[in-house]
């Protein structure tokens, strides 16, 4: 089927193409103006020789028209990144199915996983005009992330093999080359993140900024402008793409910021240099304009009842679904239910590097894991909670991922209070006190203290039950209420013995990406912490991990990072994810919860139904809204 | 008179240093600080921080050196006019704070306006007819603004303006409105906004107001002089608005003095419930996110305003009110 829609994308292609000419190209009407008085090159111009074809129909979806603006709601200033991330034009991006494509690259190889050749559309532009070519790749490696004052703070993991740098080099015009010594797996998907590592600039522009380039009078004459000490902080403000806070800043994505913070509404508006087009040949995006109006967040909700956004997931939760379905008629818009990406919606996480050296023996035997998972009644949960909606399952991929397997959705997650009891008695926790809960051998009772970050309802209502379905086991859960940093702090210390806290983030992963959720890699990994921070200060901080699973666990995830096939990918991933969910080192409770979605009745090509996740979705990143358009004219 | 307000002034420094030293301590007193709450915050979407960046900002402001440092740069930054830096907004503080200060003080301005306007002749009317039924009726009205928590009524008003009057919900103005200079059109969106703060923020502050005005009115009402000027037939109204009112004015003017810092920020809980564009959310939110130089300076800020609000109100009443004494000490 693949191949056949490549073969009608393909004819498509070059029935419209064939010898394609400049007047085929049809720009947006809100440009003209700017255009008919000389102040913008025609569409034709402003388009790389060769834009990247957008084959609607072929997706399923409809080729549209320019116009409209899409309103938005964040909660605070600082969500104006997300624009960069809906935006999502990356030098290789995934497309809806979670494959790599080329997007604002022509084309790129791979050779033996190490050797990454990227070719450059000809004609490029960035968002105020200027030519895009290799010299902004060159000063985005030379000048800032190995210049020794910009990247003081050294090369983010990515892009580091066995701690070694890439060797960056110019081929030729329009081609640019990576090179590592071996293989470095994590490269590509690093730069379809939805924030993704940045490897081209704007030089032309960041220049003035850099001391390199700037004469000391002006520099200092900037700093001071600008108030700020240091020409590294300045160039640093200056250059936050990910950010979408310096107007001035040209950019690749389809819509540019034109306000700087503070404000309480950000207006973004269309990029004329952008590089996709639809078949018809009209340039994307087609919404003119974006506004993101700043408000209280818990407003956010009640906000988008009275139709004040088009399009909105962010701040929006499954708990406002019948309240927004009531202002569904009279403000004309549609609540649609996308499934959330994570690997469970909430999860429990025993802490392995437990201080207490009883709690520490006793978290790490698989079996006291396998009897609290074993505990928990999941099909009550999910009829209570999520109106038997979602999907009973221990923390692992959803069914989306080409790695999913019914195995490690059931690994433990069936409820069988007796089997977890037999489990429990073996290990010797088998005296019980007159309340009937289990003892420690050394006589204390046993209760299991979860830490919650005392900001959702949900985790709450969730341990509520759960506290009574282990009562069947013996076990008696306390819930400890705490504040999100104090809950991390106390895990990473060692003195919450579990905590609860989201599942996988990405579940919907493929072989390609890293598996780097599932094992230990930094001190955001609640269930090991210390074995995190030693993982990623390579052995300088932390504790050596020293549980036999774990350690196989690593070994695979190396083995992954080395790997230069596909399939050998998948290998490593099915074992990382067979031991992961045998030895329960999270305890998942339900996944693809539902994360309502509000959609303008007048917007058209908007999946009906799809995961909303950061990564890899990067929200509605890959299904492309600049091709989303209205089909009414009061909003264009 | 000179004398003792020069004497005030010097009583000010030592309170204020205490003040910035009590703030700054409080702020220090969690664990943690900005960073963190900011990498635990990413962490909850699903996205990973950058850890190294993250060292490398927490070095760049001295956050791996004891807190005595930071605290010296800041008071300095202070005395210098430098309100710090504000970690969340990635500006200078004055930058943050000045583009909300006009509408905060809109908003302040209009409902103390609103609240004298309501409270004044209420407690004047309820005094004058202690224990009528429009005393109680009054009264009650005044007690139940009180009693209603203002986010509930700040709820419930969202909701009906929006459904009968089609106004957008929350905020001071409709979106459109929110980049562009001051025009009529604007105005008037603003106005059109503006009167659910006001009633919210002042039915709050009237029943308070009411009732002193009443005691202090009721306590005067039965003085001699009163029965004396009713005696000699003086009229009523003016026997009432000339001596006991005036008398009764002083907690008025007491009150300059928490007036002036509420006056900047805000009422804050109201403001977050009804997302309006005043410097209250901002400080709330800086303080949960520690964002300590905004939450630090904005507090500063507030217990300036205090202190001097205080000397006014104590210079004001002791210029109208004779009976006062400035020089403190035995009296007996």
């Amino acid at each position: 089927m693949r191949h056949f829609i490549k073969l009608l994308a393909v004819l498509a292609v070059l029935s419209n193409w064939s010898g394609a000419n400049a007047q085929d190209y049809i720009g947006a009407p809100s440009l003209e103006e700017a255009v008919k008085t000389g102040k913008l090159p025609p569409v034709a111009e402003r388009l790389p020789t060769n834009p990247r074809v957008v084959n609607l129909a072929a997706m399923g979806r409809k080729p549209g028209r320019h116009g409209g603006t899409w309103r938005m709601l964040i909660g605070k200033h600082k969500d104006i990144k997300l624009v960069p991330i809906y935006g999502y034009a990356r030098l290789v991006g995934f497309n809806e199915k979670f494959e790599l494509e080329a997007d604002i690259l022509e084309s790129y190889k791979v050779e033996e996983g190490r050797i990454f050749t990227f070719h450059l559309r000809k004609g490029h532009k960035w968002s105020d005009g200027h030519p895009m070519t290799t010299e902004d790749f060159r000063y985005a490696w030379d000048d800032m992330l190995i210049d020794k004052t910009l990247g003081r703070s050294g090369l983010r993991d990515v892009l580091l093999v066995d701690g070694k740098a890439p060797k960056f080099e110019i081929l030729n015009e329009t081609t640019v080359r990576y090179t590592w010594d071996a293989p470095n797996p994590n490269f590509l998907p690093s730069l379809a993140a939805p924030v993704p590592v940045y490897l081209v600039m704007p030089a032309h522009y960041l220049k003035q900024f850099h001391n390199k380039y700037q004469s000391k009078e002006k520099m200092a004459l900037l700093l001071k402008e600008n108030r700020v000490n240091k020409w590294r902080k300045l160039h640093k403000r200056m250059a936050r793409e990910k950010k979408a806070s310096n107007p001035d800043l040209p950019t690749l994505s389809p819509w540019v910021t034109t306000i700087a913070p503070p404000a309480d509404l950000f207006v973004f508006k269309r990029n004329p240099f952008f590089h996709r087009v639809d078949e018809n040949g009209r340039q994307l995006p087609y919404f003119d304009e974006l506004t993101l109006s700043v408000g209280t967040a818990s407003l956010i909700s009640a906000k988008a009842g009275a139709g004040d956004t088009d399009l909105q997931a962010r701040n929006i939760n499954f708990v406002d679904y019948t309240h927004l379905k009531i202002g569904e008629k009279r403000n004309n818009y549609s609540v649609r239910l996308w499934k959330s990406g994570k690997g469970s919606a909430v999860t429990l996480l025993p802490n392995l590097n437990v201080k207490d050296p009883v709690w520490n023996k006793t978290l790490r035997d698989v079996r006291f894991r396998r009897a609290m998972s074993l505990g928990i009644d999941r099909h009550e949960l999910n009829q209570i909670l999520f109106f038997g909606l979602a999907r009973e399952s221990g923390d692992t991929m959803l069914p989306q991922s080409p790695l999913y397997d019914e195995k490690y959705q059931n690994a433990w997650s069936k409820h069988n209070p007796k089997l977890a009891n037999k489990l429990l008695d073996e290990m010797g926790l088998d005296k019980r006190d007159s309340d009937g809960y289990r003892k420690f051998a050394n006589g204390n009772r046993i209760e299991v203290i979860i830490e919650t970050a005392g900001e959702n309802t949900l985790q709450s209502d969730i341990l509520e039950l759960i506290q009574d379905q282990w009562q069947a086991i013996g076990l008696k859960l306390i819930i400890r209420g705490s504040q999100r940093d104090v809950m991390r702090r106390r895990a990473i210390a060692g003195l919450a013995i579990m905590t609860i806290w989201n599942g996988l983030d990405n579940a919907v992963a493929s072989p390609d990406m890293s598996p780097s959720e599932l094992v230990p890699d930094s001190q955001s990994n609640l269930q090991w912490p210390q074995w995190g921070i030693y993982q990623s200060s390579e052995g300088k901080k932390g504790e050596k991990p020293n549980l036999p699973a774990v350690i196989q666990l690593l070994k695979y995830a190396d083995m992954w990072k080395h790997a230069t096939s596909t399939g050998e990918k998948a290998e490593f991933w099915d074992e990382i994810l067979n031991i992961y969910s045998d030895q329960v080192f999270s305890i998942g409770i339900v996944n693809g919860a539902l994360q309502p979605v509000i959609v303008n009745n007048h917007i058209q090509n908007v999946p009906q139904e799809a995961i909303y996740a950061y990564s890899p979705t990067a929200y509605f990143g890959v299904y492309m809204p600049d091709t989303f358009w209205f089909d009414n004219q009061d909003n264009q | 008179m000179l004398s003792y307000i020069i004497r005030r002034i010097f009583v000010m420094i030592p309170t204020l240093i205490m003040i910035s030293a009590l703030i700054f301590a409080i702020m220090e007193w969690p664990p943690g600080n900005y960073f963190d709450t900011y990498v635990a915050e990413l962490e909850a979407q699903g996205e990973a921080a950058d850890l190294k960046e993250i060292e490398e900002l927490r070095k760049e402001h001295g956050f791996d050196k004891p807190p005595v440092g930071r605290y010296i740069h800041w008071v300095t930054g202070l005395l210098h006019g430098d309100m710090g830096y504000s970690f969340e907004y990635e500006l200078p503080v004055q930058e943050v704070v000045g583009s909300r200060l006009w509408l905060t003080l809109l908003v302040s301005f209009v409902s103390v306006f609103f609240t004298w306007v309501i409270a004044f002749p209420i407690g004047i009317y309820s005094a004058t007819h202690q224990y009528s039924w429009g005393d109680y009726g009054l009264t009650f009205v005044g007690l139940l603004g009180l009693a209603t928590p203002n986010f509930l009524l700040a709820l419930i008003f969202m909701y009906f303006a929006n459904i009968w009057f089609g106004i957008s919900i929350g905020g001071l103005m409709d979106p459109e409105f929110k980049n562009q200079g001051m025009s009529m059109a604007k105005a008037i969106s603003i106005l059109e906004h503006l009167w659910i703060p006001v009633v919210i923020i002042g039915t709050a502050g009237t029943a308070a107001m009411i009732r002193r005005l009443r005691a202090n009115l009721l306590d005067e009402l039965q003085k001699q002089y009163v029965t004396t000027a009713k005696a000699k037939g003086l009229h009523p109204f003016k026997a009432l608005m000339k001596y006991p009112l005036r008398m009764a004015l002083n907690f008025f003017i007491s009150d300059i003095g928490s007036l002036l810092p509420a006056m900047i920020s805000g009422a804050e809980v109201t403001a977050i419930v009804l997302s309006l564009e005043t410097t209250g959310p901002l400080l709330i939110r800086a303080l949960k996110a520690q964002d300590m130089y905004l939450a630090g300076s904005f507090l500063m800020v507030l217990a300036g305003f205090t202190v001097i609000g205080v000397l006014i109100s104590d210079i004001a009443l002791a210029m109208l009110d004779p009976r006062i004494r400035l020089q403190g000490g035995s009296t007996k």
